[in-house]
């Protein structure tokens, strides 16, 4: 294939391709996003190149390995083209079925389809199951049509279209306006809008100017980023172009967490095959705009993700945020002006001038223009990404598309906007989601991570979790982020290990006030967001730790015991077995009884305990009622 | 005892000159070879020691003999283990050079060229950063920086096995640190820490991103969704 030289020559190898590509063609695609992967997806995707070569179908059918589909709670999955059946959880052993009723009679497995668990009634097309239903999938929704280690499938379904459009059609102002115009908020954290932050870096003095992507998603418990960099690295390069083109920018780099290492690999092909087709690189489609792309490692940090840290660290130096007088975007890396955008907001770009300003308005809230991902996990039942317009109610995202909580439980609370973010209770999830509406309640947009929480989770142990996390990760250069939040680490440890008192929760609210005022970068002045989201919402909970030495979730370890009800004990000896430090005495149809003082309470025998017994309890801030030493069983069911 | 120096040779053993003279009499009187001259000696010595005997004529010659024989084989054998870890040592640094030469030798990209050393020896080894440091000119004190701020990097070798359980917010609040502990309670080692057999590393990390599974355990690159705490031992047992 040689360099692509006009716009014309585009849209020529698009017609070449689709020409090329017969869509009555049955195609198998695998998702092998990094979930499915963890869910042994290459396997399924072995045997079905097995099968198919078996059943002398290897040429009749195509076999595509997708990025993710974002419903990670059902993979591996597998839809096959063109009626759109879908598959969910297939291991290797169904892809004989799948062969040959699917493939070769049109017939449908029934097992493996989606069962809605209100009417029990099976769906068929993936975009029908209420997961996918309810979604706006614009930036998402080419992820599970391409094979991202294939520049082909992405021009064939319009790509680079924009790219084209903006080099030949339009100037860089005109871009930078267009772009202005649509109001793009960032997607990283802050939600600064994207159009002015170019324009702040386009006319700034200083030459050359360099763009970046970040993609160091360093919240615990989102994905999104990588997913889209795994799956559909292309959309970024072209927003990225055409981001490079509006700022005069030739130079961009691409910066990725080392722990991501097929979004590294994936982006690695991407570049390469935009090289050779024209796309990236000198006089990209013939028009003399050049522009080179390098990928950067991170090594692990997460303040590395703040803007003055990562440019430090393409720089090759120690990941460290420094005082921002000046913005990146004015002077950045090497002192250059530097603009720094995540993944999800370059991926925009192409979206927006395709289909203009006007269109991208038209989806959002007022303030808060087109659709974002967020990665719905914790207690969900349909834990996965899910991409919405900006608006749509916590609740709707909860239950119709995440489909509730699991196992009967109760909604508590929901965590938006990772370690800077903070918790929603119960009481507000009809809140619309945008960034102005959940930084009103104190939380923030972040980069999307969504943690739904049921009512087995103590809101200290969660504000605790965030603050060992951030006290882990804040750089150490600035004293109010480094002893302000190993203070408050130790006072929450303290609370959660019966430790707390009086007092206490005064001295977090000075603490956090302080880490907020003082602290030199983003991830100080936001980290007691957990703390002081979980006091307002729930100081019950902080009272009850300090004052009763109870915690309301039996979830601090300190403040539980585990006990046997001898009433429902049918001494079965499944706990016996199972407990680690043999702290559970009991014989044949003597009541089981557990030694306290042996007990580690690891939870292993609550595990254990078959569901219709049920005889093992958490006890939080009560004595442990006594049993008779050879209590009988009581009756045996 | 001192032994006299000297450049006498008895095939490939060195011998004072007086050992030399009395074996050259022998020799020149029994038409022997070499060879069979030390192996009657040390057949002689052999017969006097199982007769009990312990001042055989000659002994203490011989006995020098052995002792030297033994010391040389000895010698060999460290020159040898030498040789070998001098090989490959250089081995490694021409690898590093291969690093370094990819990317130009451009300062920008230490951390670039740390993580491949890193994913090539699972560790840093100080000879290695001291050739980093002297090829790149880059200080040993911000190598050392950077190699401790980040966590992808280490210092330490790491064990056969890496154990890696997630505790993102996902799986932290379906029940990660229980995972966390019973994994250290099986090992017997602190996150963080390699066992003393260097058969396991066990690490915390922050988010897998494969939060459907959790709590996630990867041992290698096998992932162990939805846990329980009691299914750990099993599966690390199945690691040798």
């Amino acid at each position: 294939m040689g360099k692509i030289k006009s716009a014309s020559e585009l849209s020529k190898l698009r017609q070449k391709i689709l020409s090329k590509r017969d869509p009555k063609k049955p195609c198998i695609t695998i998702c092998s996003g990094t979930g499915c992967h963890a869910y042994a997806s290459e396997k399924v995707s072995n045997a079905f190149q097995e099968e198919l070569k078996k059943q002398k179908l290897e040429k009749a059918v195509d076999i595509k390995r997708t990025g993710c589909h974002g419903f990670c709670e059902k993979g591996p999955i597998v839809v096959i083209y063109p009626k759109e059946i879908c598959y969910l959880q297939v291991k290797p052993e169904d892809v004989t079925d799948i062969v040959s009723q699917t493939i070769k009679e049109g017939k449908i497995v029934g097992r493996l389809l989606y069962t809605d668990p209100h009417t029990n009634e099976k769906i068929v097309h993936e975009s029908e199951i209420p997961f996918y239903k309810h979604q706006k999938r614009l930036i998402f929704g080419n992820n599970r049509k391409i094979d991202p280690k294939n520049i082909e499938d992405y021009i064939a379904l319009g790509g680079y279209k924009a790219l084209a459009k903006v080099l030949f059609e339009l100037t860089p102002k005109q871009v930078l306006e267009e772009v202005k115009k649509a109001s793009l908020r960032g997607r990283g954290g802050g939600g600064f809008p994207a159009g002015r932050k170019w324009e702040t870096t386009r006319n700034a003095n200083g030459e050359p100017k360099y763009v970046i992507v970040n993609c160091d998603e360093g919240d615990p418990g989102a994905y999104m980023d990588r997913s889209l960099m795994e799956g559909n690295p292309h959309s970024i390069l072209e927003g990225f172009i055409i981001g490079a083109y509006a700022i005069g920018s030739h130079e961009g780099f691409i910066y990725v967490r080392q722990e991501y290492p097929l979004a590294v690999e994936n982006t690695e092909i991407a570049i390469h095959q935009a090289e050779e087709y024209g796309l990236l690189g000198e006089d990209i489609i013939g028009s003399g705009f050049g522009f080179n792309v390098k990928i950067h490692r991170g090594a692990g940090a997460f303040v590395s993700g703040e803007s003055s840290a990562l440019v430090s660290a393409i720089e090759g130096k120690v990941g460290e945020p420094k005082p921002k007088y000046i913005h990146t975007a004015v002077k950045g890396l090497w002192g250059k002006p530097t603009c720094l955008n995540n993944v999800e907001t370059w991926a925009n770009v192409p979206f927006i001038i395709d289909n203009g300003a006007e269109w991208f308005k038209s989806l959002g809230t007022s303030n808060s223009k087109g659709t974002k991902i967020f990665s719905l996990v914790g207690k969900v039942n349909n834990t996965g990404l899910v991409e919405v317009p900006m608006g749509m109610s916590l609740r709707e995202i909860i239950y119709d598309i995440g489909g509730g909580i699991p196992n009967g439980k109760k909604l508590k609370a929901v965590q938006t906007g990772g370690p800077s973010g903070g918790v929603i209770p119960k009481s507000l999830i009809d809140t619309p989601v945008d960034f102005d509406e959940l930084a009103k309640l104190d939380s923030m947009m972040g980069s999307g991570g969504m943690i739904v929480m049921d009512t087995d989770t103590c809101m200290v142990d969660i504000a605790r979790y965030f603050v060992k996390f951030l006290s882990e990760e804040s750089c150490g250069k600035c004293v109010p982020c480094r002893e302000g939040l190993r203070h408050m680490l130790r006072l929450l440890n303290n609370i959660t290990s019966g430790k707390g008192n009086a007092g206490d929760i005064e001295r977090l609210e000075e603490l956090s006030e302080f880490t907020r005022d003082a602290s030199l970068c983003a991830l100080g002045t936001t980290a007691p967001n957990p703390v002081l989201s979980t006091l307002k919402y729930f100081r019950n909970e902080y009272e009850a730790h300090i004052n009763e030495k109870r915690c309301p979730a039996s979830v601090c370890r300190e403040l539980i015991a585990y006990y046997i009800d001898p009433e429902k004990c049918q001494a079965c000896g499944i706990c016996t077995k199972n407990c680690p430090t043999g702290a559970i005495s009991g014989k044949k149809g003597i009541v089981h009884v557990i030694d306290q003082k042996k007990c580690i309470k690891c939870g292993a025998c609550i595990d254990v305990c078959p569901e219709r017994f049920g005889a093992i309890e958490k006890i939080s801030g009560e004595s442990i009622p006594l049993v008779p030493k050879s209590m009988k069983v009581k009756s045996i069911r | 005892m001192k032994r006299e120096k000297t450049k006498s040779h008895f095939i490939g053993l060195r011998v004072t000159k007086k050992q030399k003279e009395v074996l050259s009499k022998i020799q020149e009187k029994s038409d022997l070879s070499k060879t069979d001259i030390l192996l009657k000696g040390l057949e002689i010595l052999d017969e006097y020691y199982s007769l009990g005997l312990d001042r055989p004529p000659l002994s203490y010659e011989l006995k020098e003999l052995e002792e030297e024989a033994m010391h040389h084989s000895e010698e060999l054998k460290r020159i040898r283990r030498r040789e070998e870890s001098i090989r490959e040592m250089v081995q490694e640094l021409r690898d590093i050079d291969e690093v370094i030469d990819k990317h130009q030798g451009d300062k920008s990209a230490l951390i670039q060229i740390l993580l491949e050393i890193q994913s090539r020896n699972h560790w840093l080894p100080k000879p290695a950063l001291m050739w980093v440091s002297e090829r790149l000119n880059v200080p040993m004190s911000q190598i050392l920086h950077i190699a401790t701020f980040y966590k992808a990097f280490s210092l330490k070798p790491r064990g056969k096995h890496l154990v890696r359980v997630c505790l993102g917010t996902a799986c932290h609040v379906r029940g990660g640190q229980r995972i966390l502990e019973e994994a250290e309670r099986v090992l017997g080692i602190k996150a963080g820490e390699t066992t003393p057999d260097h058969r396991f590393t066990l690490e915390s990390v922050n988010c897998l991103g494969c939060c459907a599974l959790g709590p996630v355990m990867i041992v290698d690159d096998e992932y162990h969704g939805k846990l329980a705490p009691s299914k750990i031992g099993k599966i690390l047992s199945n690691h040798t």
